[in-house]
């Protein structure tokens, strides 16, 4: 026995040393695995399509771009996408603030109705708009016939109402957000003091919510530009970049011009995003803070109640019609012109595959997104390695950059060995993976911010290896954070379009794909049909998600005090 | 933490169930650029007749004929079942697809089957003029009778046809009418008639959905669907004008490094069977043997006299003239 002893210790020794460096410098390795898939996943493709657009068979060249600017057709192009980014940003932000304060600050009976129907639109594809305002104001349309309207929604205008509609949640969610997370006692002082409320508005409100306006209206005006299934939809003759990317890849298989637009779509993101992430240095304190209070419901003054009413429920209105719309064609044969009930479209089951491969997509894609955002966050907090910041950067970036741009970077840079991924669902996930990481490794680092490093200094002390103090302290805390990525990854890889559509093959389509195909193809009722389906399982998964969060998230709080105690 | 734990495997093993889902026999992936619901069609009589079940996307011929060149050699797919004659003739001539002597093609005219037996093609279609017959007589207006009273200016923005980059029905429509006109007055017809085009759909069909749904006026479309909208009850009128219609065929291949080549061979044999000719004839289509066709009846139309072939190859050219006749002006 005793010489069984003496023969491990080397071995021991050995195994002791490994244990003690991945102990110290776990951290540095976990570093270095997370940059490594950054660069595969994110930098790369990117990388692809630079080089793909100034890269011809006899050497780099600037022709592809020379032909962007001289051609007017392109030009145009930029101006009308710059142009709706730009409204639609103004819109978007103006109406979703008005909601958010009415659900935060407005009549208690309010806030809940008005909320749900602020997130509708979320669990749907943004296209969904597009087919309704066929339905409703096409040349056929039920409200063009019984008006007599003479407006024409195949334009600019059409894409314009189509894109507000569908990125309101997502500028009301930011910004409701941050309301909640304000403290009331300010703006309740100031009314005290006999501030009128729309000089409340005005000095307290707006320049505290400036950090969550500002990623509001970034996240909308690069959706906006990048999305473009309503464009492709109702643009008619309206050129917009994102719609022509796409029809220069799937239509013509020109990777060059496509790249070119590709490149040109990322500038003015990647110009806001930094603008953003500059004017937010030193104005973080206002994000973190703490626990969301729900201030009292305070008498608004009718200056403010009633245009913020009317802005709201008008908006709130188009969106019931909008999914009502769509609901009641999913059961006609031909809404608005054989107005008969049938249930062809909504028993045809060729569209089951497709919502199965999405369902699954999505889950895969946000349950990786929500490791690799939580190991992320953990460890551009906690880590002092050279390049920090870098990473941080890179791994929030997702939100500057267009889906289009993600999908024809993946489609360039992963469809030849080695690293071969088309043609399968891999390909997919991970393509939602990195494109929707950024939401949560924001979650993980404002949950960081939240705990003191003397509680896992302790746990060191204490005699704790990392493993411990990480699976011990790290993760409870970080829990929170894992669940958003999961949620926000999980429902904006099952309704989103942008990227996707490069990369579907045989056998593995996708919902969202499929529904904007059969609308593009003049197939409402199907289209209508597969639209309430996912609509549904979204909403069903949602209910499961919000249920288990709730078991555990219980769980979650106890941790929580008990730690900070 | 237990319940943490728990959820994190709750996920993990749906995850993993969920991958493991995929194997499956008896599969075939193939690009089929018919109008989806002939997809589906042609998907169900396929699994009835021989199990196999192909798997398939939508998409339009120029969408294929892109995706198969982006692709090429590592295609994503076994085989092709449906795609234009460009992409058939490039396919050959690259050596993208496969030879196979097929039993059940014996006899077949040169039409339908390629010499060497590198493409099978299982049914041609044309374009025809669509008109919504309620629209038109709200306002008065007659259905043409030929193609050239499309350019009269009274159907500014009434007329939809599909883009000849995504749609393979749009590129039959040009060099159907290059080869009617010849290429110099052909462009010129072409030009004029863009002036009362509202815009250009994806694809070949949506022209028919659009003018059934009283959106616009007239349309040309794929003649694919057509029969089918009119037994659906949609407003629709359609008709071959006078100076005739184009065709192309609908042409199915295998795709060099399929792993599961008996699988494709027993599709393209399926597609050879008197079986498939009446199914495709009942929905309008031109088949490789004979059958009663639902939509033309027992005359044939009359077909604008073309060369295949040579359109194939002028399609690259014939883009670039498109591009740069409509993607330069500011509106």
């Amino acid at each position: 026995m005793a010489k069984a002893e003496i023969l491990s210790i080397p071995q021991r020794n050995l195994w002791e040393k490994i244990k003690t460096f991945i102990n110290a410098e776990l951290i540095h390795i976990l570093a270095a695995i997370l940059f490594l898939l950054l660069a595969i996943f994110l930098l790369y493709p990117i990388l692809a399509v630079l080089i793909k657009s100034i890269k011809s068979p006899d050497g780099l060249t600037l022709s592809y771009y020379a032909k962007f600017f001289v051609k007017g057709y392109y030009f145009q192009s930029l101006l009308n996408t710059l142009m709706l980014g730009f409204i639609n940003t103004v819109v978007c932000l103006t109406v979703g603030f008005c909601m958010a304060y009415l659900t935060t600050r407005g009549p208690l009976s309010l806030r809940k109705p008005l909320k749900f129907i602020a997130m509708m639109p979320l669990i749907a594809p943004p296209y969904l708009f597009a087919i309704s305002l066929i339905i409703l104001f096409g040349r056929n349309g039920i409200l063009t016939m019984a008006l007599g309207l003479k407006w024409s929604i195949y334009g600019f205008s059409g894409v314009v109402i189509a894109q507000t509609l569908a990125f309101i949640p997502l500028a009301y969610l930011m910004i409701e957000n941050t309301l909640m997370s304000l403290n009331p006692n300010l703006e309740e002082s100031a009314y005290d003091l006999g501030a009128s409320e729309t000089r409340i508005i005005r000095t307290i409100t707006i320049p505290l919510l400036a950090p969550g306006i500002l990623k509001a209206g970034l996240l909308v005006f690069v959706m906006t530009i990048a999305e473009f299934g309503n464009a492709a939809i109702l643009g008619g003759r309206t050129p917009f970049l994102a719609p022509d990317t796409y029809q220069m890849i799937i239509g013509e298989a020109d990777f060059e011009m496509g790249s070119v637009l590709s490149v040109i779509l990322i500038i003015p993101c990647i110009i806001i995003f930094f603008l953003h992430s500059y004017l937010l240095t030193g104005k973080k304190f206002t994000t973190i803070g703490g626990k969301p209070v729900a201030s009292e419901p305070r008498k608004m003054t009718p200056l403010v109640k009633i245009p913020f009413l009317i802005i709201s429920c008008l908006a709130g209105l188009v969106i019931l019609i909008s999914f009502g719309v769509v609901f009641i064609s999913s059961f006609t044969r031909l809404l608005g012109v054989k107005n008969e009930i049938v249930f062809s479209h909504i028993l045809n089951f060729d569209s089951n595959r497709a919502i199965y491969n999405s369902i699954q997509v999505s889950l895969i894609a946000a349950f990786i997104g929500a490791i690799i955002g939580t190991l992320l966050a953990y460890v551009i907090v906690r880590g002092k390695f050279f390049g920090r910041t870098f990473i941080e950067m890179v791994s929030l970036s997702g939100f500057a950059l267009p889906g289009t741009v993600i999908g024809i970077g993946y489609l360039l840079a992963f469809n030849t060995p080695p690293i071969k991924l088309t043609g399968g669902i891999m390909i997919l996930a991970l393509n939602c993976v990195f494109r929707f990481l950024a939401v949560g490794v924001e979650a993980g680092i404002s949950k960081l911010h939240q705990i003191n490093i003397e509680i896992e200094e302790a746990s060191a002390d204490l005699g704790a290896n990392f493993m411990t103090t990480f699976y011990k302290i790290v993760l409870p805390i970080m829990f929170p954070a894992f669940i958003a990525g999961f949620i926000y990854t999980f429902m904006t890889a099952i309704v989103s379009l942008s990227a996707v559509v490069f990369l579907v093959s045989p056998g593995f389509e996708l919902a969202a794909v499929k529904i904007f195909d059969a609308a593009a193809y003049g197939e409402i009722g199907i289209a209508s049909a597969t639209t309430m389906k996912l609509v549904v399982i979204v909403i069903f998964c949602m209910v499961i998600l919000n249920y288990i969060t709730k078991k555990t998230g219980f769980d979650v709080s106890q941790k929580k005090r008990s730690v900070t105690v | 933490m237990r319940g943490k734990l728990g959820l994190a495997m709750f996920i993990a093993i749906l995850s993993v169930a969920f991958m493991m889902n995929h194997a499956q026999a008896q599969n075939v992936r193939a690009y089929m650029g018919l109008s989806p619901e002939n997809n589906v069609k042609v998907v169900n009589f396929v699994k009835e007749k021989t199990g196999i079940s192909i798997l398939q996307t939508f998409q339009s011929f120029g969408e294929i004929e892109a995706k198969v060149k982006s692709e090429a050699p590592n295609f994503n797919a076994d085989m092709i079942t449906g795609c234009g004659s460009p992409l058939a003739f490039m396919a050959k001539k690259n050596g993208w697809s496969v030879a196979y002597d097929s039993p059940e093609w014996k006899g077949m005219t040169s039409e339908f089957i390629d010499k060497e037996k590198f493409w099978f093609n299982i049914s041609n279609f044309s374009f025809v003029l669509v008109g919504n017959r309620d629209k038109l007589k709200e306002k008065g207006y007659a259905m043409p009778k030929s193609w050239k009273e499309l350019l009269d200016p009274k159907w500014k923005d009434q007329i939809v046809m599909p883009s000849p980059f995504s749609s393979g029905t749009a590129n039959m429509i040009r060099f159907s009418f290059l080869a009617l006109y010849g290429e110099e007055q052909g462009w010129k017809f072409i030009e004029a008639l863009d002036k009362n085009i509202h815009h250009y759909t994806r694809s070949g069909n949506a022209p028919t959905d659009l003018v059934g749904r009283g959106e616009f006026l007239l349309g040309i479309t794929s003649d694919e669907n057509v029969k089918d909208r009119l037994d659906k009850g949609f407003p629709l009128l359609w008709a071959v004008p006078e100076e005739g219609i184009g065709y192309d065929g609908t042409f199915a291949m295998i795709l060099k490094g399929t792993k599961v080549m008996d699988v494709c061979k027993k599709v393209i044999d399926v597609f050879g069977t008197p079986e498939f000719s009446n199914m495709m004839a009942k929905m309008g289509y031109v088949t490789p043997r004979p059958a009663p066709n639902a939509l033309y009846g027992d005359k044939t139309p009359k077909y604008i006299k073309l060369d295949l072939g040579y359109a194939a190859e002028m399609r690259p050219k014939w883009n670039d003239v498109w591009k740069e006749k409509f993607r330069t002006e500011f509106k």
